[in-house]
C-alpha cells in the first residue's frame, strides 16, 4: 500500500483483497447483544432503541461515541435521506416477537419401582441452558443417571430434589431459587 | 437462503470427515481464497477434525472442531464463508460495496441490484461472475452478507439494471443466529 492509493481511492483501497498491515487477525468483533448484529448496524434494527439501551449499559465507550456521531450528523442540517433517492418498498426488517414464556423452573419427585424414585426437572430451557450439558452436570454432581427425556425435561435417577433448589442456583447464577418450584411427588407421565 | 432457517428443524444429519475428505476441503478453500494461507490454520487447524452437517435444500455446512460453522456451501457450488468467519478474517473475500439506500434491503435478504452497486456510495472491485463476494456498506467498517455475483461487474455497470449479486447469506439470518453445533 503507497501513501498515493490512500490519498486518491480510499474507498477503493478499503475493498482490496489481503491481509491490513498493522491489524492481528482474527479481529475481536464486538456484537450488539440485542440485535446481534455488529454495533454499527443496529441502526437499522427496527428495534433500535432498545439496542441503545442494551449498549449504555454493556458498552458504555461505544455508546458515547455513536451519540457524538449521531449528533454530529444532526448538527450538518441536511439529513442523508435528503441526498439519496429514496427506493421502494418497505424493506424493513420484521422482528420475530420473542415467547414469552414465564420462565420457572420446575421439580419433582417420581416414583420408580416401590422403593425408588427418580427427579424430574422441567423448565431449564426457558434459561437457554443446554439440557444435554445441564443432564451431564446432573450426572455427575449427583453420581447417578441423568438424561434429556423431552423437549424441557431431565429425570436425574434417585431422590435429588431438596438437594436441587442449592445446585441449581450455584451452577447457573441467573436462576434465583425463588423460581424453582417444588411439585412434590408426581406420577411419571 | 437462509432466511426461513433453523438448527433445530434444518440439520438433518451431522457427519464426521475422514481425514482424506478435509485434505480435499481445505486445499479447495485454499485454491478459492489464496489469500487465506497465512490464517487457515487459525479457522480451521489441521489436526483438527472438521464435521459437516447437511441441511435442508441441499446445504451444507463446515463445522470446526469448535461446533462453530465456518463455512458453507449450496449443492455443489463454491464454500462460502459465515459471516462470523469473515468479520473475523475480511481480507480474503472480494469486496463490494453497496450506497446507504441499499442496506437495509440487504439486511431482510434481498438480492443487490444493480443500481445499489453503481451509485455514488457504492463501489466495484472488479470481479468475474459467480465469484464469492462479501458485501459492505457505505460508511459501514463491516461486512453485512456473502452473496454471488450474477453478472461480472463490467455488465453490471454497462446494465445497471436488475440483480447484481444474489445474497446467500445476510446478518441477522438463520445462519447467524444459529449457536454452536455441539
Amino acid at each position: 500500500m503507497t501513501n498515493e492509493d490512500v490519498g486518491t481511492n480510499s474507498v477503493a483501497d478499503r475493498l482490496q483483497v489481503g491481509p491490513r498491515e498493522g491489524v492481528t487477525y482474527p479481529i475481536q468483533m464486538k456484537y450488539c447483544g440485542h440485535c446481534t448484529m455488529p454495533i454499527e448496524y443496529c441502526e437499522y434494527y427496527p428495534e433500535y432503541e432498545k439496542c441503545k439501551d442494551w449498549l449504555e449499559l454493556h458498552m458504555p465507550d461505544d455508546f458515547e461515541r455513536l451519540k457524538i456521531e449521531e449528533e454530529a450528523a444532526a448538527a450538518d442540517g441536511t439529513d442523508d435521506d435528503k441526498k439519496r433517492q429514496k427506493r421502494g418498498g418497505k424493506g424493513l426488517l420484521r422482528v420475530k416477537k420473542k415467547e414469552d414464556v414465564p420462565k420457572r423452573i420446575c421439580v419433582s419427585r417420581a416414583a420408580r419401582g416401590k422403593k425408588k424414585s427418580v427427579t424430574v426437572v422441567t423448565g431449564l430451557s426457558t434459561f437457554d441452558i443446554d439440557l444435554k450439558v445441564a443432564a451431564k452436570f446432573f450426572g455427575t454432581k449427583f453420581a447417578c443417571g441423568s438424561s434429556v427425556t423431552g423437549d424441557d425435561e431431565i429425570v436425574i435417577q434417585g431422590d435429588v430434589k431438596d438437594d436441587l433448589f442449592d445446585v441449581i442456583p450455584e451452577k447457573w447464577a441467573e436462576i434465583d431459587e425463588d423460581v424453582i418450584e417444588d411439585l412434590g411427588d408426581q406420577k411419571r407421565t | 437462503m437462509f432466511k426461513k432457517f433453523e438448527e433445530k428443524d434444518s440439520i438433518s444429519s451431522i457427519q464426521q470427515l475422514k481425514s482424506s475428505v478435509q485434505k480435499g476441503i481445505r486445499a479447495k478453500l485454499l485454491e478459492a481464497y489464496p489469500k487465506l494461507e497465512n490464517h487457515i490454520d487459525l479457522i480451521l487447524p489441521k489436526k483438527d477434525s472438521y464435521r459437516i452437517a447437511k441441511c435442508h435444500d441441499h446445504i451444507e455446512l463446515l463445522l470446526n472442531g469448535a461446533g462453530d460453522q465456518v463455512f458453507f456451501r449450496h449443492r455443489d457450488g463454491p464454500w462460502m464463508p459465515t459471516l462470523r468467519l469473515l468479520h473475523k478474517f475480511p481480507y480474503f473475500v472480494t469486496m463490494q460495496q453497496v450506497d446507504k439506500g441499499a442496506i437495509r434491503f440487504v439486511l431482510s435478504g434481498a438480492n443487490v441490484m444493480c443500481p445499489g452497486l453503481t451509485s455514488p456510495g457504492a463501489c466495484m472491485t472488479p470481479a468475474d461472475k459467480d465469484t464469492v463476494v462479501a458485501i459492505m456498506a457505505e460508511g459501514k467498517e463491516h461486512a453485512l452478507a456473502v452473496g454471488l455475483l450474477t453478472l461480472s461487474t463490467q455488465e453490471i455497470l454497462a446494465k445497471n439494471k436488475g440483480i447484481g449479486i444474489e445474497t446467500y447469506h445476510f446478518l441477522n439470518d438463520g445462519l447467524w443466529k444459529s449457536k454452536p453445533v455441539k
